[in-house]
Protein backbone atom coordinates (compact mmCIF):
# COMPACT_ATOMS: atom_id res chain seq x y z
CA UNK A 1 0.00 0.00 0.00
CA UNK A 2 1.40 3.20 -0.85
CA UNK A 3 0.50 6.71 0.27
CA UNK A 4 -1.61 8.70 -2.11
CA UNK A 5 -1.37 12.66 -0.56
CA UNK A 6 -3.51 14.39 -1.17
CA UNK A 7 -3.73 17.02 -4.33
CA UNK A 8 -5.35 19.37 -3.37
CA UNK A 9 -4.86 21.96 -0.35
CA UNK A 10 -6.44 21.33 2.74
CA UNK A 11 -7.35 25.13 2.80
CA UNK A 12 -9.08 25.16 -0.31
CA UNK A 13 -10.94 22.16 1.07
CA UNK A 14 -11.78 24.16 3.86
CA UNK A 15 -12.94 27.18 1.95
CA UNK A 16 -14.84 25.10 -0.43
CA UNK A 17 -16.55 23.59 2.02
CA UNK A 18 -17.40 27.11 3.61
CA UNK A 19 -18.95 28.95 0.42
CA UNK A 20 -20.44 25.64 -0.48
CA UNK A 21 -21.96 24.08 2.57
CA UNK A 22 -25.30 26.21 2.45
CA UNK A 23 -27.53 22.77 3.34
CA UNK A 24 -25.27 22.29 6.22
CA UNK A 25 -26.46 22.80 9.72
CA UNK A 26 -26.03 26.00 11.35
CA UNK A 27 -22.53 25.66 13.48
CA UNK A 28 -21.89 27.71 16.81
CA UNK A 29 -19.49 30.09 16.08
CA UNK A 30 -16.64 30.00 18.59
CA UNK A 31 -16.73 32.17 21.27
CA UNK A 32 -13.31 32.30 23.39
CA UNK A 33 -14.45 36.06 24.38
CA UNK A 34 -14.70 34.54 28.29
CA UNK A 35 -11.88 32.43 28.35
CA UNK A 36 -8.73 33.81 29.35
CA UNK A 37 -6.37 31.34 27.38
CA UNK A 38 -3.29 32.61 29.32
CA UNK A 39 -5.01 31.62 32.68
CA UNK A 40 -5.46 28.10 31.36
CA UNK A 41 -2.46 27.61 29.51
CA UNK A 42 -1.19 28.32 32.97
CA UNK A 43 -2.99 26.09 34.72
CA UNK A 44 -2.17 23.25 32.19
CA UNK A 45 1.33 24.02 32.46
CA UNK A 46 1.50 23.95 36.08
CA UNK A 47 0.03 20.07 35.97
CA UNK A 48 3.25 18.63 35.46
CA UNK A 49 6.69 19.25 34.20
CA UNK A 50 7.73 15.96 33.20
CA UNK A 51 7.24 13.64 30.91
CA UNK A 52 6.70 11.19 33.67
CA UNK A 53 4.97 12.28 36.11
CA UNK A 54 1.67 11.45 36.58
CA UNK A 55 -0.89 14.04 35.05
CA UNK A 56 -1.99 16.29 37.87
CA UNK A 57 -5.15 17.69 39.32
CA UNK A 58 -5.25 20.76 38.14
CA UNK A 59 -5.54 23.77 40.13
CA UNK A 60 -8.06 25.94 39.87
CA UNK A 61 -6.56 29.07 40.29
CA UNK A 62 -3.95 30.22 37.87
CA UNK A 63 -0.51 30.87 38.55
CA UNK A 64 1.81 33.76 37.38
CA UNK A 65 4.89 32.71 36.44
CA UNK A 66 4.14 30.95 33.10
CA UNK A 67 3.69 33.28 30.05
CA UNK A 68 1.56 32.16 27.24
CA UNK A 69 1.24 34.17 24.09
CA UNK A 70 -1.38 33.01 21.09
CA UNK A 71 0.29 30.17 20.59
CA UNK A 72 0.51 28.03 23.49
CA UNK A 73 4.55 27.39 24.53
CA UNK A 74 5.04 23.96 25.38
CA UNK A 75 8.67 24.09 24.83
CA UNK A 76 9.86 26.23 28.09
CA UNK A 77 13.03 28.29 26.44
CA UNK A 78 14.43 27.90 29.70
CA UNK A 79 15.21 25.73 31.66
CA UNK A 80 15.40 26.81 34.75
CA UNK A 81 11.80 27.94 34.46
CA UNK A 82 10.61 25.37 35.91
CA UNK A 83 6.78 24.99 36.95
CA UNK A 84 5.65 23.75 40.35
CA UNK A 85 4.86 20.03 39.85
CA UNK A 86 2.01 18.45 41.57
CA UNK A 87 1.61 14.51 41.77
CA UNK A 88 -2.11 13.40 42.20
CA UNK A 89 -3.54 10.02 41.32
CA UNK A 90 -5.03 10.19 37.75
CA UNK A 91 -8.79 10.90 39.11
CA UNK A 92 -9.97 13.87 37.18
CA UNK A 93 -11.45 12.49 34.60
CA UNK A 94 -13.15 15.41 32.89
CA UNK A 95 -16.89 14.20 32.02
CA UNK A 96 -17.74 13.90 28.50
CA UNK A 97 -20.72 16.22 28.68
CA UNK A 98 -21.20 19.67 28.74
CA UNK A 99 -23.21 22.68 28.63
CA UNK A 100 -22.75 24.00 24.82
CA UNK A 101 -24.13 27.42 25.16
CA UNK A 102 -20.80 27.76 28.18
CA UNK A 103 -18.17 29.53 25.60
CA UNK A 104 -16.09 29.90 28.76
CA UNK A 105 -15.94 26.17 29.68
CA UNK A 106 -15.00 25.70 26.34
CA UNK A 107 -10.87 24.79 27.22
CA UNK A 108 -11.66 24.36 31.24
CA UNK A 109 -13.96 21.28 30.01
CA UNK A 110 -10.92 19.81 27.49
CA UNK A 111 -9.38 16.80 29.22
CA UNK A 112 -6.60 18.49 31.44
CA UNK A 113 -5.27 15.89 32.52
CA UNK A 114 -4.46 14.24 29.10
CA UNK A 115 -3.12 17.46 27.97
CA UNK A 116 -1.24 17.72 31.48
CA UNK A 117 0.88 14.81 30.19
CA UNK A 118 1.40 16.29 26.71
CA UNK A 119 2.80 19.12 27.82
CA UNK A 120 4.59 18.06 30.34
CA UNK A 121 5.91 15.46 27.56
CA UNK A 122 7.39 18.29 26.22
CA UNK A 123 10.24 19.52 28.34
CA UNK A 124 12.28 16.41 28.91
CA UNK A 125 15.27 19.00 29.71
CA UNK A 126 13.42 19.79 32.73
CA UNK A 127 14.23 16.12 33.68
CA UNK A 128 17.91 17.58 34.03
CA UNK A 129 17.38 20.98 34.96
CA UNK A 130 18.85 21.89 39.12
CA UNK A 131 15.34 22.62 39.94
CA UNK A 132 14.22 22.21 43.28
CA UNK A 133 11.72 19.23 43.21
CA UNK A 134 8.58 19.78 45.90
CA UNK A 135 6.86 16.17 44.50
CA UNK A 136 4.58 15.15 47.37
CA UNK A 137 4.51 12.05 45.41
CA UNK A 138 7.66 11.14 43.25
CA UNK A 139 7.15 8.64 41.05
CA UNK A 140 9.88 5.75 41.01
CA UNK A 141 11.64 6.69 37.80
CA UNK A 142 12.06 10.24 38.91
CA UNK A 143 13.76 9.60 42.22
CA UNK A 144 17.53 10.11 41.66
CA UNK A 145 20.13 7.31 41.83
CA UNK A 146 22.83 5.79 39.27
CA UNK A 147 21.17 4.94 36.16
CA UNK A 148 23.74 2.65 34.37
CA UNK A 149 21.13 2.78 30.87
CA UNK A 150 18.85 5.93 31.22
CA UNK A 151 17.04 5.17 28.45
CA UNK A 152 15.60 2.01 29.35
CA UNK A 153 15.01 3.33 32.56
CA UNK A 154 12.67 6.24 31.22
CA UNK A 155 11.27 4.20 28.80
CA UNK A 156 9.62 1.87 31.40
CA UNK A 157 7.46 3.95 33.13
CA UNK A 158 6.49 5.43 29.50
CA UNK A 159 5.28 1.91 28.18
CA UNK A 160 3.01 1.72 30.93
CA UNK A 161 1.09 4.87 30.42
CA UNK A 162 0.86 4.13 26.28
CA UNK A 163 -0.14 0.74 27.21
CA UNK A 164 -2.89 2.01 29.99
CA UNK A 165 -4.07 5.17 27.39
CA UNK A 166 -4.78 2.52 24.76
CA UNK A 167 -6.65 0.34 26.43
CA UNK A 168 -8.80 3.13 26.74
CA UNK A 169 -8.75 4.15 22.97
CA UNK A 170 -11.11 3.16 20.29
CA UNK A 171 -10.77 5.22 17.02
CA UNK A 172 -13.67 3.04 15.71
CA UNK A 173 -16.27 4.82 13.43
CA UNK A 174 -19.94 4.71 14.06
CA UNK A 175 -22.87 4.00 11.57
CA UNK A 176 -23.80 7.90 13.18
CA UNK A 177 -20.66 8.68 10.72
CA UNK A 178 -18.89 10.00 14.45
CA UNK A 179 -16.07 8.36 15.70
CA UNK A 180 -16.54 6.63 19.22
CA UNK A 181 -14.59 9.46 20.25
CA UNK A 182 -16.89 12.48 18.74
CA UNK A 183 -20.41 10.41 19.99
CA UNK A 184 -20.46 13.03 22.93
CA UNK A 185 -18.14 16.14 23.70
CA UNK A 186 -14.70 16.07 22.98
CA UNK A 187 -11.71 17.41 22.89
CA UNK A 188 -9.25 18.28 20.59
CA UNK A 189 -5.65 19.89 20.69
CA UNK A 190 -5.27 22.93 17.68
CA UNK A 191 -1.76 22.92 15.60
CA UNK A 192 -0.54 25.31 13.23
CA UNK A 193 1.46 23.67 10.00
CA UNK A 194 2.33 26.00 7.84
CA UNK A 195 -0.99 28.32 8.03
CA UNK A 196 -3.09 25.92 7.94
CA UNK A 197 -4.75 24.84 11.62
CA UNK A 198 -5.00 21.16 11.94
CA UNK A 199 -7.12 19.56 15.18
CA UNK A 200 -6.12 16.45 16.31
CA UNK A 201 -8.40 14.92 19.62
CA UNK A 202 -6.65 14.56 22.20
CA UNK A 203 -7.44 11.03 23.60
CA UNK A 204 -5.09 9.94 20.34
CA UNK A 205 -2.40 11.92 21.12
CA UNK A 206 0.83 10.74 22.30
CA UNK A 207 3.34 13.11 23.08
CA UNK A 208 4.85 16.45 21.97
CA UNK A 209 8.34 17.28 21.93
CA UNK A 210 10.49 19.68 20.51
CA UNK A 211 12.32 19.21 17.47
CA UNK A 212 16.02 19.55 17.91
CA UNK A 213 18.64 18.90 16.26
CA UNK A 214 19.03 15.36 16.81
CA UNK A 215 16.33 14.92 14.09
CA UNK A 216 17.91 12.43 11.65
CA UNK A 217 16.89 12.49 8.40
CA UNK A 218 17.46 9.36 6.50
CA UNK A 219 18.16 8.45 3.28
CA UNK A 220 16.15 7.03 0.65
CA UNK A 221 12.70 7.93 2.09
CA UNK A 222 10.20 9.36 1.15
CA UNK A 223 10.24 13.46 0.93
CA UNK A 224 7.47 13.71 3.91
CA UNK A 225 9.93 11.58 5.96
CA UNK A 226 11.50 13.83 7.84
CA UNK A 227 13.78 12.63 10.31
CA UNK A 228 13.80 10.52 13.42
CA UNK A 229 13.59 12.55 16.24
CA UNK A 230 15.16 11.08 19.20
CA UNK A 231 13.47 11.70 22.57
CA UNK A 232 13.31 10.16 26.64
CA UNK A 233 10.58 7.87 24.83
CA UNK A 234 12.49 6.26 21.57
CA UNK A 235 12.64 7.37 18.59
CA UNK A 236 9.58 9.30 16.55
CA UNK A 237 9.47 8.74 12.82
CA UNK A 238 8.46 12.71 12.13
CA UNK A 239 6.26 13.57 9.27
CA UNK A 240 6.72 16.78 7.25
CA UNK A 241 3.09 17.33 7.97
CA UNK A 242 2.74 20.21 5.70
CA UNK A 243 4.47 18.39 2.62
CA UNK A 244 2.08 15.02 3.57
CA UNK A 245 -1.11 17.08 3.76
CA UNK A 246 -1.02 19.80 1.07
CA UNK A 247 1.80 19.05 -0.85
CA UNK A 248 0.60 21.62 -3.76
CA UNK A 249 1.12 24.32 -1.07
CA UNK A 250 4.41 23.00 0.47
CA UNK A 251 7.44 25.27 0.95
CA UNK A 252 10.43 24.40 1.83
CA UNK A 253 10.70 27.17 4.90
CA UNK A 254 8.77 24.62 6.70
CA UNK A 255 11.54 22.89 7.91
CA UNK A 256 13.09 26.06 9.44
CA UNK A 257 9.71 26.96 10.93
CA UNK A 258 8.56 22.93 12.12
CA UNK A 259 9.16 23.37 16.24
CA UNK A 260 7.13 20.60 17.47
CA UNK A 261 6.61 16.83 16.86
CA UNK A 262 3.41 15.84 18.38
CA UNK A 263 2.73 12.01 18.55
CA UNK A 264 0.01 9.62 17.48
CA UNK A 265 -0.65 7.93 21.00
CA UNK A 266 0.27 4.12 20.63
CA UNK A 267 2.24 4.85 17.27
CA UNK A 268 5.97 6.05 16.51
CA UNK A 269 4.85 8.33 13.80
CA UNK A 270 5.02 11.86 15.34
CA UNK A 271 3.55 15.16 13.37
CA UNK A 272 5.66 18.27 13.03
CA UNK A 273 4.12 21.39 13.54
CA UNK A 274 4.51 25.11 14.03
CA UNK A 275 3.27 25.80 17.26
CA UNK A 276 1.00 24.41 19.79
CA UNK A 277 -2.55 26.32 20.02
CA UNK A 278 -5.18 26.08 22.74
CA UNK A 279 -7.13 23.18 23.51
CA UNK A 280 -10.99 23.52 22.37
CA UNK A 281 -14.03 21.36 23.80
CA UNK A 282 -15.96 20.67 20.59
CA UNK A 283 -19.35 19.39 20.25
CA UNK A 284 -19.81 17.03 16.92
CA UNK A 285 -22.39 19.16 15.46
CA UNK A 286 -19.35 21.60 15.38
CA UNK A 287 -17.81 18.96 13.03
CA UNK A 288 -18.43 18.88 9.31
CA UNK A 289 -17.93 15.45 9.25
CA UNK A 290 -16.43 13.61 6.17
CA UNK A 291 -18.89 10.86 4.66
CA UNK A 292 -16.10 10.07 2.13
CA UNK A 293 -12.64 9.61 3.38
CA UNK A 294 -11.12 8.32 0.00
CA UNK A 295 -9.26 10.91 -1.12
CA UNK A 296 -8.08 12.13 2.11
CA UNK A 297 -8.07 9.31 4.02
CA UNK A 298 -6.52 11.37 7.42
CA UNK A 299 -9.05 14.02 7.29
CA UNK A 300 -11.82 13.28 9.86
CA UNK A 301 -14.01 16.30 9.08
CA UNK A 302 -13.36 20.18 9.19
CA UNK A 303 -14.19 22.72 11.66
CA UNK A 304 -15.95 25.36 10.65
CA UNK A 305 -15.64 27.74 14.04
CA UNK A 306 -12.07 26.97 14.04
CA UNK A 307 -11.40 27.01 10.49
CA UNK A 308 -9.72 23.40 11.02
CA UNK A 309 -9.45 21.26 9.63
CA UNK A 310 -10.12 17.68 12.33
CA UNK A 311 -7.77 14.73 11.90
CA UNK A 312 -8.53 11.22 11.64
CA UNK A 313 -5.89 9.97 13.82
CA UNK A 314 -6.81 6.24 13.21
CA UNK A 315 -6.89 6.60 9.40
CA UNK A 316 -3.67 9.06 9.52
CA UNK A 317 -1.74 5.97 11.64
CA UNK A 318 -3.04 3.50 9.04
CA UNK A 319 -1.60 5.20 6.73
CA UNK A 320 1.66 5.80 8.23
CA UNK A 321 2.03 2.54 9.40
CA UNK A 322 1.01 1.08 5.69
CA UNK A 323 3.92 3.27 4.09
CA UNK A 324 6.57 1.57 6.20
CA UNK A 325 7.88 -1.42 4.74
CA UNK A 326 9.71 -2.36 7.29
CA UNK A 327 6.78 -3.00 9.33
CA UNK A 328 4.80 -5.01 6.74
CA UNK A 329 4.63 -8.23 7.69
CA UNK B 1 25.96 -19.77 38.18
CA UNK B 2 26.19 -16.58 37.64
CA UNK B 3 28.91 -16.29 35.04
CA UNK B 4 26.54 -19.11 33.15
CA UNK B 5 23.83 -16.74 33.39
CA UNK B 6 25.74 -14.10 31.98
CA UNK B 7 27.35 -15.75 29.12
CA UNK B 8 23.49 -16.76 28.45
CA UNK B 9 22.28 -12.91 28.74
CA UNK B 10 25.26 -12.29 26.47
CA UNK B 11 24.90 -14.79 23.48
CA UNK B 12 20.81 -13.72 23.58
CA UNK B 13 22.04 -10.03 23.20
CA UNK B 14 25.31 -9.95 21.42
CA UNK B 15 27.69 -6.86 21.56
CA UNK B 16 28.60 -5.86 18.22
CA UNK B 17 31.03 -3.34 17.26
CA UNK B 18 30.76 -0.75 14.87
CA UNK B 19 33.11 1.62 12.78
CA UNK B 20 31.57 4.82 12.97
CA UNK B 21 31.87 7.79 10.08
CA UNK B 22 30.39 10.88 8.96
CA UNK B 23 28.65 11.94 5.67
CA UNK B 24 26.46 14.55 5.23
CA UNK B 25 26.42 15.49 8.71
CA UNK B 26 24.97 12.45 9.89
CA UNK B 27 26.98 9.23 11.84
CA UNK B 28 26.96 5.95 10.26
CA UNK B 29 27.83 2.70 11.17
CA UNK B 30 29.14 -0.13 9.78
CA UNK B 31 30.05 -3.33 11.18
CA UNK B 32 34.06 -3.41 12.14
CA UNK B 33 34.43 -7.20 10.92
CA UNK B 34 33.67 -5.87 7.47
CA UNK B 35 36.16 -3.40 7.88
CA UNK B 36 39.61 -4.16 6.66
CA UNK B 37 41.11 -0.83 6.70
CA UNK B 38 40.80 3.04 6.97
CA UNK B 39 42.52 5.36 4.31
CA UNK B 40 43.61 8.77 3.65
CA UNK B 41 42.70 9.83 0.88
CA UNK B 42 44.35 9.28 -2.04
CA UNK B 43 44.04 10.56 -5.76
CA UNK B 44 41.24 7.88 -7.30
CA UNK B 45 41.64 7.15 -10.42
CA UNK B 46 38.56 7.70 -12.91
CA UNK B 47 37.23 4.48 -15.17
CA UNK B 48 35.41 5.40 -18.08
CA UNK B 49 32.19 3.45 -18.58
CA UNK B 50 31.77 3.41 -14.61
CA UNK B 51 28.83 2.79 -13.04
CA UNK B 52 27.63 6.40 -11.77
CA UNK B 53 28.18 5.21 -7.95
CA UNK B 54 31.82 3.93 -8.96
CA UNK B 55 34.06 7.01 -8.23
CA UNK B 56 37.28 4.94 -9.30
CA UNK B 57 39.91 2.88 -8.55
CA UNK B 58 42.99 2.95 -6.53
CA UNK B 59 46.40 1.37 -5.69
CA UNK B 60 46.21 -0.75 -2.95
CA UNK B 61 49.53 -1.98 -2.00
CA UNK B 62 49.41 -3.64 -6.15
CA UNK B 63 46.12 -5.12 -5.29
CA UNK B 64 43.74 -2.45 -8.08
CA UNK B 65 40.55 -1.59 -5.23
CA UNK B 66 37.28 0.49 -6.73
CA UNK B 67 36.19 3.05 -4.59
CA UNK B 68 32.24 3.52 -4.23
CA UNK B 69 31.16 7.43 -3.92
CA UNK B 70 28.90 6.63 -0.62
CA UNK B 71 27.07 9.70 -0.86
CA UNK B 72 25.80 8.99 -4.37
CA UNK B 73 25.23 5.42 -3.45
CA UNK B 74 22.57 6.90 -0.71
CA UNK B 75 21.57 10.07 -2.41
CA UNK B 76 23.00 12.65 -0.96
CA UNK B 77 24.60 15.46 -2.08
CA UNK B 78 28.02 15.18 -3.49
CA UNK B 79 30.72 16.80 -0.97
CA UNK B 80 33.86 17.84 -1.12
CA UNK B 81 36.89 16.30 -0.60
CA UNK B 82 39.15 17.49 2.81
CA UNK B 83 42.00 16.41 5.12
CA UNK B 84 39.15 14.30 7.00
CA UNK B 85 38.14 12.35 3.85
CA UNK B 86 38.38 8.62 3.98
CA UNK B 87 38.61 5.55 1.84
CA UNK B 88 37.47 2.31 4.36
CA UNK B 89 37.91 -0.18 2.80
CA UNK B 90 35.54 -2.91 3.17
CA UNK B 91 34.62 -6.63 2.10
CA UNK B 92 30.94 -7.12 1.26
CA UNK B 93 29.54 -9.93 -0.29
CA UNK B 94 32.84 -11.82 -0.73
CA UNK B 95 34.23 -8.38 -2.41
CA UNK B 96 36.50 -6.12 -1.44
CA UNK B 97 36.06 -2.19 -2.38
CA UNK B 98 36.31 1.30 -0.79
CA UNK B 99 33.65 3.63 0.10
CA UNK B 100 34.44 7.22 0.50
CA UNK B 101 33.48 9.23 3.60
CA UNK B 102 33.41 12.32 5.14
CA UNK B 103 35.30 11.33 8.37
CA UNK B 104 35.63 8.49 10.20
CA UNK B 105 34.86 8.85 14.03
CA UNK B 106 35.48 5.96 16.20
CA UNK B 107 34.16 2.61 16.89
CA UNK B 108 31.04 1.98 19.23
CA UNK B 109 29.92 -1.61 20.72
CA UNK B 110 26.32 -2.02 20.65
CA UNK B 111 23.73 -4.48 21.90
CA UNK B 112 21.64 -6.22 19.47
CA UNK B 113 18.73 -5.05 21.19
CA UNK B 114 19.82 -1.12 21.42
CA UNK B 115 19.53 -1.65 17.17
CA UNK B 116 16.24 -0.24 16.34
CA UNK B 117 14.28 -0.57 12.93
CA UNK B 118 14.16 2.17 10.54
CA UNK B 119 11.55 2.93 8.63
CA UNK B 120 11.05 2.50 5.18
CA UNK B 121 8.76 4.79 3.50
CA UNK B 122 9.00 6.15 -0.03
CA UNK B 123 9.99 3.74 -2.81
CA UNK B 124 13.52 4.95 -3.36
CA UNK B 125 15.66 1.22 -3.08
CA UNK B 126 18.75 2.61 -1.18
CA UNK B 127 16.76 3.05 1.90
CA UNK B 128 17.12 -0.86 2.27
CA UNK B 129 20.90 -0.24 2.85
CA UNK B 130 20.02 1.06 6.41
CA UNK B 131 20.20 -2.04 8.60
CA UNK B 132 19.00 -0.30 11.62
CA UNK B 133 19.09 2.81 14.01
CA UNK B 134 20.73 3.15 17.74
CA UNK B 135 20.64 6.15 19.87
CA UNK B 136 23.98 6.31 21.10
CA UNK B 137 25.73 9.38 22.90
CA UNK B 138 23.08 12.09 21.89
CA UNK B 139 23.05 10.99 18.60
CA UNK B 140 21.77 8.74 16.02
CA UNK B 141 23.69 6.14 14.12
CA UNK B 142 22.16 4.83 11.42
CA UNK B 143 23.82 1.05 10.65
CA UNK B 144 24.29 -0.31 7.24
CA UNK B 145 24.27 -3.51 5.73
CA UNK B 146 26.92 -3.64 3.74
CA UNK B 147 26.02 -6.81 2.20
CA UNK B 148 23.61 -4.74 0.58
CA UNK B 149 25.37 -2.15 -0.54
CA UNK B 150 25.31 -3.61 -4.09
CA UNK B 151 23.06 -5.71 -5.82
CA UNK B 152 24.50 -9.14 -7.24
CA UNK B 153 24.24 -7.76 -10.75
CA UNK B 154 26.35 -4.54 -9.67
CA UNK B 155 28.67 -6.51 -8.02
CA UNK B 156 29.32 -8.25 -11.63
CA UNK B 157 29.50 -4.51 -12.84
CA UNK B 158 32.42 -3.98 -10.38
CA UNK B 159 34.48 -6.58 -11.75
CA UNK B 160 34.26 -5.27 -15.16
CA UNK B 161 35.44 -2.05 -14.06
Amino acid sequence: MTINTPEDSVCDYLAALLYEDVSAPEMPQADDSGVDLKDQARVLENGGRAHNIEPAKVPQEPADRVPVSQDLKVNSDSPTRAPVPTSVPRTTKPSGKAPQNAPEQDVALVDREKLNRLLSSAQPQLLTAPVPTPLKEPTPALIPEPIVEPQAAEQEPNVEVVEQHEAAIDLDWHDNGRPHWAQDRFDVLLFKVYGLTLAVPLIALGQIQPITEELTPLFGQADWFMGLQPTPMGQIKTVNTALFVMPERYDAEFLKTAKYVVSIDGLEWGLAVDSVQQPKSLDPTDVKWRTSRTQRPWLAGTIKAHMCALIDVRNMGALLMAADRNKKG
Amino acid sequence: MATSSTKTKSSDDPILQWVTFKLAGETYGINVMQVQEVLRYSEIAPVPGAPSYVLGIINLRGNVVTVIDTRHRFGLESGEINDNTRIVIIEADNHVVGILVDSVAEVVYLRQSEIETAPNVGNDESAKFIQGVCHKNNELLILIELNKLLSDEEWLDLEDV
